[in-house]
């Protein structure tokens, strides 16, 4: 025989064939291409070639092989570290230093990595840019219904004395001259501003200094702004800031935006360990990056507009100076953003019609700042 | 085997445990400590990985009857199954959002139906998950497999969740009971048909008196309520509008203020007496699974000891303390930094702050939850398996391979629904 003149070695070993679970306490011969397993009694039970040798998982010292490729579940133990060095160096797929495994676990880690960096610069660059492009093609009365839907939602957010109907203010009998002033301001805008979809522009009882604007043209002013305003022109100021989202329709986007993230990031990611903790972080990170693009452009809108509609539009950076020193956290949808500073110098650029006719008179603003007196 | 006779103890000496786990402390410490790093720079995606990993340093250092287990399921599985399972669900995602905009009937109702077809999914996915594993698990050169329905599964398993929440918990042991018999008789060892036989009704006896006293107080706090509050001036004092509201409910209820501190007292002593009282719910548990699992004539008994289980919650909160007093000293270290930095103000700072928080935040998050694998999860597992006795093994001997590999997608859909297991 070729093993006795080669003069490989052997060895005992424990076989599963695979078929039953009987464990047979085996011989192992190492030959040339292959090993070869013998029962005890010295008949061969199985051949191995060496290339269809793989190393599997075991406990300490013991080394478990299989067969590549699994089409059987044959399983040899081997005790003997001696033995099992000698296999080891034979068998390509054979893996005891775990070296192999180290090499492709790095590659792994690194492909990983590679992921996740092209998985942020998709959700830095690629989801805005969707969102910006897919934005125009929502059409008008698929954004109204979005509106409405957010609009429930918000409502009953920020409604939180459960003041139902009375929430918005210009309805009680004292109140409709307000209304009646904000309705002329907000008529002068938007002829100025040549909107596709008709504005809803309400005043509700919250004491925060804000406004928002949701999908489908629909405006919140809170009556905190309108208390805090020192002119007309400063409220006219920021409601042609909110018309700026409504141009760049900013809340289709946002929502589109915010489903893109999730998916990226919710779906895609998804937790094991905690993994989540860090979704969450990435989300929160990118989507407050979006907002300060958006802001910055609704501003630069809302001085244009100003212009167009021949009022000041030094007085939107005069009220953004005066509110964004006191944004309150968790109510921070108009200024989510340290730079003040550098929004109010920036609208302070956009140059002021020669002669800048006032949004109200006198009597019109003392109605406006009483609008939720009633 | 003769040991049905003579127990544990034989006159000559120790008969060596019939299962044995040898996995060291500090090589799954390891595993979960490069696995945190990696799943927190590659935001999770590195799960998989660690996750096969973690299984296949469980499985193989599990020795039963002097064989190891061995777990032959591969990463790349588990990323193909979660892939396809995103593929289902994107479309279901869409039609739920699309549903919550209508603003009609479907709209009010679509959060509901999300829910509930989002549980039954959820059941169907833990009964795939298990027929991946187990058909992934190779012992003595033959592989697990299982049987039956996911879709009967995940109904009756909804079904019994339903009915334990409003039996207050009474249910639980019955269904687990049921849906455990449901699995193993589904559960197939090669040919070696598996079945379970642990009784409910006996599991609820020994869980009965845990459950009185945590149920207790919250049931005198709704007899205070009924007794003490008149009902019909709070009702006057809420309808009347948000002003005063607090005034008027105390003259409406003299002792309403009382009964508030009382039911917050009697809720904390409850949740307390849960808390306390969970390893050994836990341990209960655990005992009554594994003394119920047979594989043909191997019948397995547990020999779990309460005790040990506390012992691996209090190192469990002992790291945890540690870990958060390390934390809390960097975190104020920073925070002083930040502080006292010149030229650190205005918005760049703020952003730098906000930054560090969130770190913090997934530092903790991760710090805590592979304290809480590596202390708990892994003592469980051991304490769960060394403990186990098993009978008729001459059994092995003859058992016959059946079964194939089976596909990933549940483990897919089980963890993109956050219902995945080990």
């Amino acid at each position: 025989m070729a093993q006795a003149t080669t003069g490989t070695s052997s060895g005992a070993g424990i076989y599963f064939d695979g078929r039953t679970s009987a464990r047979q306490e085996v011989t192992v011969a190492l030959g040339e291409t292959s090993l070869r397993i013998f029962a005890p009694a010295g008949t061969p039970l199985a051949e191995w070639p060496y290339d269809d040798i793989v190393g599997l998982s075991a406990p300490g010292a013991t080394l478990r092989l299989g067969r590549r490729g699994g089409a059987t579940l044959e399983r040899l133990e081997i005790l003997d570290a001696q033995l099992g060095a000698e296999i080891d160096t034979r068998a390509a797929y054979v893996d005891r230093g775990g070296l192999r495994q180290r090499r492709q676990r790095a590659s792994v880690v690194g492909w990983t990595i590679a992921a996740t960096v092209s998985l942020l610069l998709v959700a830095w660059f690629g989801v805005p840019a969707i969102a910006e492009r897919l934005a125009p093609l929502v059409p008008a009365a698929a954004e109204r219904k979005l509106g409405n839907a957010v609009a429930m939602q918000m409502r009953s957010i920020l409604d939180s004395k459960r003041m139902g109907v009375a929430f918005e203010c210009g309805n009680a009998a004292g109140e409709r001259p307000g209304r009646a002033a904000l309705d002329k301001m907000v008529h002068r805008l938007e002829a100025a501003a040549l909107l596709p979809i008709p504005l809803q522009v309400a005043v509700v009882r919250r004491d925060e200094a804000n406004a928002i604007t949701l999908p489908g043209a629909q405006l919140y002013v809170f009556r905190g702004l309108i208390a805090k305003a020192d002119s007309a022109d400063e409220v006219a100021g920021v409601i042609a800031h909110e018309i700026g989202h409504v141009a760049h329709r900013d809340g289709t986007r946002s929502v589109l935006q915010a489903g893109g993230l999730s998916l990226l990031f919710g779906m895609l990611l998804g937790d094991f360990v905690g993994g989540g903790a860090t979704v969450i972080a990435a989300k929160a990170v990118l989507q407050s990056s979006y907002s300060r693009h958006v802001e910055a452009a609704a501003d630069l809108y809302g001085a244009d507009l100003m212009v167009k509609a021949g009022g000041n539009p030094r007085a939107l950076g005069a009220m953004i100076g005066k509110i964004g020193g006191a944004t309150e956290p968790g109510m921070t949808i108009l200024l989510d953003h340290p730079e003040t500073k550098a929004r109010v110098a920036a609208i302070e650029r956009v140059a002021p019609p020669p002669a800048a006719t006032p949004f109200l008179n006198a009597a019109e603003w003392s109605a406006l700042k009483r609008v939720c007196s009633g | 085997m003769t040991l049905e006779a003579g127990g544990t103890l034989t006159g000559g000496g120790v008969r060596p445990p019939d299962v044995r786990f040898l996995g060291e402390r500090r090589s799954y410490w390891r595993l979960f400590v490069r696995g945190a790093l990696l799943l927190m720079v590659t935001l999770g995606i590195y799960r998989f990985w660690l996750m096969t990993d973690v299984r296949r340093f469980l499985w193989s250092n599990t020795v039963i009857a002097g064989e190891a287990l061995e777990y032959v399921g591969t990463p790349l599985e588990l990323l193909i199954g979660f892939l396809v399972a995103v593929a289902i669900l994107i479309p279901v995602y869409t039609g739920f959002f699309l549903a919550a905009l209508d603003l009609g009937t479907v709209g009010r109702l679509s959060g509901l139906l999300a829910f509930a077809a989002l549980g039954v999914l959820g059941q169907y996915a833990v009964y795939r998950a298990r027929r991946y594993r187990l058909t992934r698990t190779i012992y003595r050169g033959l592989r697990f497999h299982q049987d039956g329905s996911a879709w009967r599964y995940a109904i009756c398993a909804v079904f019994w969740w339903a009915l334990t929440a409003l039996t207050l918990g009474l249910a639980y042991p019955f269904q687990l009971a049921s849906l455990e018999r449901y699995k193993m008789r589904n559960t197939f060892y090669g040919d070696l048909a598996g079945r379970f036989d642990g009784s409910g009704f006996r599991l609820l006896l020994r869980g009965l008196p845990m459950w009185l006293l945590v149920m207790a107080p919250l049931a005198v706090t709704v007899g205070a309520f009924v007794e003490v509050v008149d009902w019909r001036a709070l009702a006057d004092a809420l309808a009347q509008g948000p002003d005063n509201v607090m005034t008027r409910i105390e003259t409406g209820n003299p002792q309403f203020a009382d009964v508030i501190l009382f039911g917050t007292l009697m809720t904390i002593a409850s949740a307390a007496m849960a808390a306390i009282f969970y390893p050994t719910f836990q341990a209960m548990i655990l005992r009554w699974w594994s003394s119920g699992l047979r594989f043909g004539g191997i019948e397995i008994t547990s020999r779990l000891r309460t005790r040990q289980v506390y012992s691996a919650y209090v190192r469990f909160l002992s790291w945890a303390l540690l870990f958060s007093l390390v934390a809390g000293i960097i975190a104020s270290g920073a925070l002083y930094l930040a502080d006292t930095l010149p030229g650190a103000s205005g918005p760049g700072r703020e952003i730098a702050v906000t930054g560090l928080g969130l770190v913090g935040y997934v530092i903790l998050a991760l710090g805590y939850s592979t304290i809480y694998r590596a202390t708990v999860l892994l003592s469980l597992w051991q304490l769960g398996m060394e403990s186990l006795q098993l009978s008729g093994l001459e059994a092995l001997d003859r058992v016959k391979a059946i079964g194939k590999a089976s596909s990933p997608l549940g483990e897919g859909l089980a963890d993109a629904l956050n219902v995945g297991g080990y």
